[in-house]
């Protein structure tokens, strides 16, 4: 008998013999481990782990529900190593299984190297979100004077605060050692600059009063800042693709099919939302009455417009998900984090509880506007067909 | 035969690429009909090396892929190729059109 862990795949649960799990752990892990410093890194462990799924799914069967070591270690050997591409420790696993001997991916400019400083933002002793701190860090310079600059640079237009959103948004965290490594001292090629600068200018100053020698290190010193700077535009080519990259996948627009009409309308049907929410609180405030009609006797004002907050919030969800999802095209985007969901249940429970505290509490009058609620519908279909016959 | 293999691993290495540029182009496949093309082949490769491999091509914009429902399972992507990725398998065909040609006619007696 063995010990069964249920685990999650992309949304779908698979039951493991305990062996198994843990060589899946493994390669996974390993995977992760491998992919260090790709951008692409949780998109492409998203993929392998759908891979993966697909491969369970079709070992089992009706009358098979658990996936054993065995299979687990088959399809690990099935999916081949992860390749980042960019180190030679690949190699040696890769040669252990003959299909798959040497086929690298070449990934070698795209996986960026371990050691690379790279711009993030820092969340220790940031003001708001880190982005001063991080450039601070990028820069080795003192993180209040990038304050001061940010603050200078609002003075015009509001250009500093601008530029700050902006880079709030494109500029990853560091969450990982390894990314708090890199995010912090100043860009290797910033600090060969430096050094090659100095020495440079010392070897300068040697060749005072001799043309030749100094001729001589003119075009030295002139090949290196050459080299220098190509260096500099890789690194800021590195740093600025990461960027589309992140905008690319929590920001930027993806339009789906037919966005061209539904999103005009579903902004406008948003808007009117809004508009009559804005109505609606401000009868209450003013005049006691929502459209017309007059707030029970023992309800006050404040607990209206609380109900008010949440109706609007639970009309305007489905709204804002449509929206949502024509905007970004299927790609979840940062809507679909798990604080949202939270949210969204929280707002759903609240206001089956006050749908629930109503027909409780006023039996007769939600009954009857039930039984109404047919011929209601009726009458303003008649209404609407009216109106319509008489165009 | 092992020993050409070996020799060639670097060459089929950097094909690797140029290959799925190729399957992509037929029309828009999903992963496992990548690997399924080239699994009969010299190129038989495996997840671990197309995924890594895709999204790099994804980030250089050779390929763009879109969700589709399936039959069974969840939505998948399907890959296709961009303007981009269109006009590098061109190239990169013409190419190899001049390699395989130097290859044929090097060494070989005129007349």
């Amino acid at each position: 008998m063995n010990k069964v862990i249920i685990i999650n795949l992309n949304g779908n649960a698979y039951q493991l013999e305990e062996d198994g799990y843990d060589a899946l752990r493994a390669y996974l892990d390993s995977a992760g481990r491998r992919l260090e410093g790709n951008p692409d890194r949780d998109e492409i462990i998203a993929d392998i782990e759908q891979a993966i799924a697909d491969k369970f799914r079709a070992l089992l069967g009706a009358n098979k529900t658990v996936i054993l070591a065995k299979e687990v270690a088959g399809v690990i050997a099935e999916m081949g190593p992860v390749e980042n591409g960019s180190g030679d420790g690949t190699q040696g696993s890769a040669a252990a299984d003959p299909k798959a001997a040497g086929l690298d991916p070449g990934a070698a400019e795209g996986g960026s190297a371990g050691d690379a400083r790279r711009l993030f933002k820092i969340r220790d002793r940031a003001m708001l979100f880190g982005v001063c701190n991080g450039l601070a860090n990028h820069l080795n310079i003192d993180v209040i004077i990038v304050r001061l600059a940010f603050l200078f640079l609002t003075c015009f237009y509001g250009f500093g605060l601008l530029l700050y959103l902006v880079l709030a948004v494109v500029i990853p965290f560091a969450n990982t050692a390894q990314e708090k490594a890199a995010a912090s001292g100043p860009s290797p090629t910033a600090q060969e600059f430096i050094r090659r600068a100095r020495e440079g200018y010392y070897e300068g100053m040697k060749t005072f009063g001799d043309r030749r020698a100094y001729r001589q290190w003119r075009r030295k010193f002139k090949q290196e800042m050459r080299g220098w700077r190509q260096d500099m535009r890789r690194e800021w080519h590195q740093n600025t693709q990461q960027w589309a990259v992140n905008w690319r996948m929590n920001w930027a627009p993806n339009p789906a099919f037919g966005s061209w009409f539904l999103f005009p309308i579903l902004s406008l049907l948003s808007i009117v939302v809004g508009l009559l929410w804005i109505w609606a609180i401000f009868t209450v405030v003013t005049a006691g009455t929502v459209f017309g009609i007059g707030l029970p006797a023992n309800v006050p004002v404040w607990f209206a417009v609380i109900l008010l907050v949440l109706v609007y919030q639970v009309v305007r969800w489905p709204l804002k998900l449509m929206r949502h999802s024509v905007y970004f095209g299927g790609h979840p985007g940062l809507y679909f984090s798990p604080f949202v969901h939270l949210w969204n249940a929280l707002i759903w429970i609240v206001f089956m509880l006050f749908l629930a505290w109503l027909a409780a509490r006023h039996p007769v009058w939600v009954h009857d506007t039930l039984q109404a609620l047919p011929h209601q519908i009726h009458e303003a279909v008649h209404a609407v067909k009216g109106w319509w016959d008489r165009q | 035969m092992s020993n050409i293999n070996e020799k060639f691993t670097p060459i089929r290495k950097g094909l690797l690429e140029f290959l799925v540029l190729k399957i992509v182009s037929a029309d828009k496949v999903y992963a496992a009909d990548i690997l399924n093309e080239l699994a009969g082949t010299e190129f038989a490769t495996q997840e671990g090396t197309l995924y890594p491999l895709l999204s790099k091509m994804r980030r250089e914009e050779l390929v763009d892929y879109e969700w589709k429902e399936s039959e069974a399972g969840p939505p998948r992507k399907y890959y296709k190729l961009t303007s981009k990725g269109r006009e590098q398998l061109g190239e990169t065909l013409d190419y190899w059109q001049k390699i395989s040609a130097t290859v044929k006619s090097l060494g070989q007696r005129q007349g």
